[in-house]
């Protein structure tokens, strides 16, 4: 197994952890918002699971390009190659909110 | 008929000044009270998003307040005795001569005293010295310490309340004093809010939250920007505001100064989300609306609106487009605007704040202006908002507040026609 692809059943395994439904069920196409369900507040409780894991600091303005899960495996990948610049995440096609009520 | 209410006292404690003349000034010249926060102990501050907060510095408490008093109580309640003892003495209310069990105290907190919660708790768990928890721990973090405390120091028998409604706490305090004077529970009610809980753990939640703005830690000044499109989340602050509501017939009859009338409010919640608000604004609209049909007033009537305005990307477009759908062909002929953009996003201490605003607005027709609103957005647009002091005669305001837990506020204040 490649290191790309065990970040990819971290990042997974962390996503069925917290729906509290089965891995296989879980797919990196799968929107967070629209497939998974995920809120802007349960996303950024899945980022800090997912900080806590792979020991990353995770900038706000990072947080609309992570879609699917698979741009929240793609952008864990950057950050976790050396000497790579810390906004690697594509560009999203939409936003995802991450905003709040105050 | 319901028992008209009016504002006969103002005080505060803010990151702009300590005392209405200071703060007011302050507020119609544009300052900004957001600076870099420079400690949290020993903490790593560059672990923190972010770094700036609306503190009011260079408190001495000791130079409104009893030393060994002001010793004993938490920063939060500091503020509210200073900010209380302000109002009722711009009122003019002497309690020697008031029936103490007519006089109440409504207080909104959101955090409440998190100082010396924080303190000991991190002690305990440093020490292991469960023996060593200050005997004052309980009494402080209790969520009503700081109205307990101002009803001790005034010699209010009245109702003693604590509103914890997170960020609309003193907006709802203020109404539900205007709820208590009009049922007949009490003739003054002493209203306040405050918050004091800019602290390592507490400021590190909200981080974690991602509820700060994280893209102006070098530029503190230009943090809390509501209604502007780089507005990247809220600043905290911290203070406290006070304001003595009382029946038009006991402020008549000791020939009080009358700011306005408080006239109507609404307390609704949207049973949605515990921080997000629901997107198509129509719950905060429903709340303005309440608050206005309470007042018998219609919307076209209304001048000026202090906004809840927090500077989070949602939040700010939410409310506006929730004016517009209240207010229609209107909402672009309201003057609008956010003390937040001056002082943060001082939490339960919010609403009195505001309503400060509003009460001086009917007072003197000026309207502060929203600092930092350099490039409109055009999801949050009104005519209405300016950076620059606006000026005219305001006959009707309305103030708004949401807090965390899907709740919302509206209170509506009048100018005082005889």
């Amino acid at each position: 197994m490649t290191t790309e692809s065990k970040i990819a059943t971290r990042i997974l395994t962390a996503l069925a952890e917290y729906l509290k439904r089965d891995v296989t069920t879980i797919g990196l196409e799968h929107s967070l918002r629209d497939d998974l369900g995920l809120d802007s507040m349960a996303t950024i409780e899945l980022l800090f699971r997912i900080e806590e894991a792979f020991d990353l600091q995770i900038p706000d303005e990072d947080l609309q390009g992570l879609v699917t899960v698979a741009d929240v495996v793609a952008y864990v990948e950057g950050r976790l190659k050396p000497s790579t610049p810390s906004r690697t995440a594509k560009q999203p096609a939409k936003r995802a909110p991450a905003r709040k009520k105050g | 008929m319901n028992t008209r209410v009016v504002i006969t006292g103002l005080g505060i404690v803010s990151p702009i000044g300590i005392g209405i003349g200071q703060f007011w000034k302050a507020a119609l010249e544009g300052h900004s009270g957001i600076s870099a926060i420079r400690a949290f102990g020993d903490l790593p501050l560059e672990a923190y998003r972010c770094r700036v907060a609306g503190q009011v510095a260079d408190f001495n408490p000791a130079q409104y307040l009893d030393p060994v008093q002001a010793e004993r109580i938490d920063r939060y309640a500091q503020f509210a005795l200073v900010a209380t003892k302000e109002a009722l003495a711009d009122a003019g209310l002497l309690m020697e001569q008031e029936n103490p069990h007519r006089v109440g105290v409504i207080v909104g907190a959101g955090m409440g005293g998190m100082v010396m919660g924080e303190r000991e708790i991190t002690q305990l768990y440093r020490s292991q010295k469960p023996n060593r928890v200050h005997p004052n721990f309980i009494p402080t973090i209790t969520l009503n310490s700081a109205s307990g405390i101002v009803a001790m120091a005034h010699g209010a028998k009245g109702p003693n309340l604590t509103i914890s409604t997170a960020c609309s706490s003193s907006a709802h305090a203020v109404g539900q004093a205007l709820t208590c004077i009009r049922t007949g529970q009490a003739d003054v009610v002493i209203t306040a809010g405050a918050d004091a809980s800019i602290t390592p753990l507490v400021f590190a939640g909200f981080c974690s939250l991602r509820a700060l703005s994280t893209g102006f830690n070098d530029e503190p000044e230009r943090a809390s920007r509501p209604f502007d499109r780089a507005r990247d989340g809220f600043v905290m602050g911290e203070g406290a505001g006070a304001l003595i509501l009382e029946s038009l017939p006991h402020a008549r009859k000791r020939k009080a100064r009358i700011y306005g009338e408080v006239a109507g409010y609404a307390a609704t919640s949207e049973a949605y989300h515990m921080v997000i608000p629901r997107e198509d604004g129509a719950e905060v609209a429903t709340t303005m609306s309440l608050a206005l049909r309470d007042a018998g007033v219609a919307p076209r009537q209304v001048d000026y609106i202090n906004a809840h305005a927090t500077s989070t990307q949602i939040g700010d477009a939410v409310e506006v487009k929730a004016i517009r759908q209240v207010f229609k062909d209107r909402a672009d002929r309201i003057m609008v605007n956010a003390t937040k953009s001056m002082v943060g996003h001082t939490l339960g201490a919010a609403g009195a704040i505001g309503s400060i605003a509003c009460a001086l607005g009917l007072e003197t027709g000026q309207v502060h202006p929203t600092i930092n609103y350099d490039d409109p957005d055009p999801a949050c647009t009104l005519r209405g908002i300016s950076a620059q002091a606006q000026q005219r005669t305001i006959r009707i305001a309305l103030l708004n507040a949401f807090g965390f837990g899907s709740n919302n506020a509206a209170v509506v204040f009048k100018k005082f026609v005889r």
